[in-house]
């Protein structure tokens, strides 16, 4: 087996990795089992990338299963997202009949593996149903919810909570996204791994080709979001900030990211946002691939502030990502940003266009003020937003529910 | 010094991690919510929002140690009451009660001051929370004063939590447990233990307190070489 610990030990240090490598003593052999909807694509697909093979190289066993499922399925599983996000959705006979025959199958397929294992972590609520259909279970079952569920369709979390009550516990990523459930709930803020193509250290040379490849001068400050075309990210008042400083500091910005096909506004909100641009040589929009890592990898190092000025924002990982790369982070003072974001320490928390145009005016004027913050972020996120904190506390959750949850557990 | 050291037992070195969920109660809106959930609240949840703060993933706050302070700074806007709260020192109570009537009186005090119940913006509320500690021996064993020196570089933030911080709330007479073991040592251990009690650790990040640690005790082995 490829060891991958000690590449990321080179990055964490050795106490962090020796702490990993401790608290998975008392779980050695345990086997894990995740279960999600898709191998490719998506953040918990990424997630589970990194932790599987870690979870494997400190002794636990850990696999990864993948719920298969037809369109529709697939469309009413979406329905559920939806609606545990608060969208309006009706939930008809027909998508209930889907999703339950499409688990029942796969529960089919799953269930001797599922029942024997120590540990079942289930990503999301398209395998939720599967708890049901595994009577013999001898393991834990931990529902982690990725989505933020506090302010759901009511129906869609009637249905679903009823799907994911009897587990032994539930995860979410921050307390403003959790539920009440009939069982304990544990807060893990999600992560980024410092070696995949999004993150990974790149050379100039790497770096430089991107710009050129995007007609970007190399010479003048960037400023960079990276995000969907979406309202909710503001790229309209990115660009009013950027306009609001008139030219000052000849920089350029660049808006940057993919748009989900499931998205019908994405188009609508790139239209939009091409328009406001239009006409301003030193305003790039970057429509880009899903896959497109490296490029984004590229942008954010050739940056010189990172702007995230999200109207409403889950944890902000694009924040997390700018932040391990050394940049300071003006970014809209909402969700998991405001977690991220310190004012005068890691970035700016702003409201406004005029807010943002402010801080950038303040950072771009302070080469010296960007450099301090930029290393204070990067240091803050290889302490707190790196894969090793996630994983550990993961693995602290399995030994807490291992041996009952009592607040204070001293290990052999 | 060492040989006659070496007759007590080693000093293991602990580390810990935590995981933190939801305490079960309703979340506080404003000021009267968060003043009824502190009095019914369990002690761990005291604990954890008073103490635990600087082992959570978080950001190093220097102005407010404490997560109430912190919500009455950012949330309610008060900063009367953020700089009441944050003066608070847990550790200078004898027990969670007492930790706990400290902070009602302050939150009724000002409450009482006040013509209006502070609000905590939309989508900004308090949720009450507690953790589970998981400790376990990192397998590092300490025999003399110069060991736990060359040693305290190389620990954790998580042992020194567990062993400086924690400790407290573990140990009779509420003390750490690096002056626990050296209390028990042969040799003359008496100045170190005053010069370790008197670290005001609860307004430091770990990181400082390490290096604070660091500061005191290797002033104390230089202070006997040279002597």
């Amino acid at each position: 087996m490829r060891r991958i610990l000690p590449k990321y030990e080179s990055i964490i240090g050795e106490v962090s990795a020796s702490k990993l490598r401790q608290v998975a003593v008392d779980l050695k052999g345990a086997r894990v089992v995740h279960v999600n909807s898709t191998r490719e694509g998506g953040g918990v697909a990424e997630i589970l990338f990194w932790m599987i093979p870690l979870m494997n190289e400190l002794g636990l066993e850990a696999s990864w299963e993948v719920m298969e499922g037809n369109p529709e399925y697939f469309t009413a599983t979406k329905s559920f997202h939806n609606g545990l996000q608060g969208n309006n959705v009706i939930l008809t006979d027909k998508i209930i009949k889907s999703y339950e025959d499409t688990v029942a199958a796969n529960a089919d397929r799953l269930r001797p593996v599922l029942e024997e294992a120590d540990f079942v972590v289930i990503h999301d609520p398209q395998p939720a149903m599967l708890y049901d259909l595994c009577p013999n279970r001898k393991g834990k079952w931990i529902w982690r919810c990725h989505i933020d569920v506090s302010k759901p369709n009511r129906k869609v979390w009637n249905y679903i909570s009823s799907k994911v009550d009897r587990y032994d516990a539930s995860i979410f990523s921050m307390p403003d996204f959790a539920r009440k459930l009939n069982h304990p709930q544990f807060i893990i803020a999600p992560s980024i791994d410092p070696l995949s193509d999004k993150n990974r250290e790149l050379s100039e040379n790497d770096i430089n080709r991107t710009l050129t490849e995007f007609n970007i001068d190399h010479d003048r400050p960037i400023l960079c979001q990276i995000s969907r075309f979406d309202r909710f990210k503001d790229p309209l008042g990115v660009i009013q900030a950027f306009k609001l400083l008139n030219g000052a500091f000849n920089a350029q910005l660049i808006l940057a990211g993919g748009g989900a096909t499931d998205d019908p506004e994405g188009a609508a909100v790139l239209e939009e946002v091409t328009d406001a641009a239009e006409g301003n040589e030193s305003i790039h929009v970057m429509m880009l691939p899903s896959d497109a890592h490296r490029t984004i990898n590229a942008l954010q190092r050739a940056s010189t502030v990172i702007i995230q000025k999200s109207l409403q924002e889950g944890f902000g990982l694009t924040v997390t990502e700018a932040m391990w790369k050394h940049k300071p982070v003006i970014g809209g003072n909402t969700g998991g940003i405001r977690l991220q974001v310190h004012n005068y320490h890691t970035g700016f928390l702003v409201n406004t266009p005029d807010g943002a145009a402010l801080r950038i005016r303040k950072l771009l004027s302070r080469p010296d003020l960007i450099d301090i913050m930029g290393a204070t972020a990067k240091e803050f996120v290889k302490e707190n937003y790196l894969c090793n904190r996630q994983l550990r506390e993961n693995l602290t959750l399995m030994l807490g529910l291992r041996r009952g949850l009592a607040n204070h557990l001293i290990t052999d | 010094m060492t040989e006659s050291e070496n007759t007590n037992m080693p000093f293991r070195i602990k580390d810990c991690t935590l995981i933190v969920r939801m305490a079960g109660l309703r979340e506080a809106m404003n000021l009267r919510e968060l003043e009824e959930r502190i009095s019914t609240c369990p002690v761990e949840c005291l604990f954890h929002h008073f103490c635990e703060t600087v082992i959570r993933p978080t950001f190093d706050d220097p102005d407010y140690p404490n997560d109430f302070a912190q919500w009455a700074s950012r949330q309610l806007r008060d900063r009367v009451l953020a700089e009441r709260l944050a003066n608070i020192n847990p550790y200078k109570f004898l027990s969670f009660e007492e930790l706990r009537r400290a902070t009602l009186e302050i939150i009724q005090e000002r409450l009482s001051e006040l013509d209006y119940i502070p609000w905590a913006p939309n989508g900004n509320v308090f949720h009450f929370m507690q953790a589970v500690t998981v400790v376990y021996d990192t397998g590092i064993l300490i025999d003399s004063i110069k060991d736990l020196n060359d040693q305290l570089p190389y620990m954790s933030h998580g042992s020194i939590y567990y062993h400086f911080v924690e400790a407290r709330r573990r140990t009779e007479n509420g003390m750490d447990d690096f002056s626990v073991w050296l209390s028990d040592k042969k040799v003359e251990t008496e100045a170190l233990v005053k010069a370790l009690s008197e670290i005001d650790f609860y307004f430091l990040s770990l990181a400082e307190l390490k290096q604070t640690l660091i500061d005191t005790i290797s002033g104390f082995v230089m202070g006997e070489i040279y002597a």
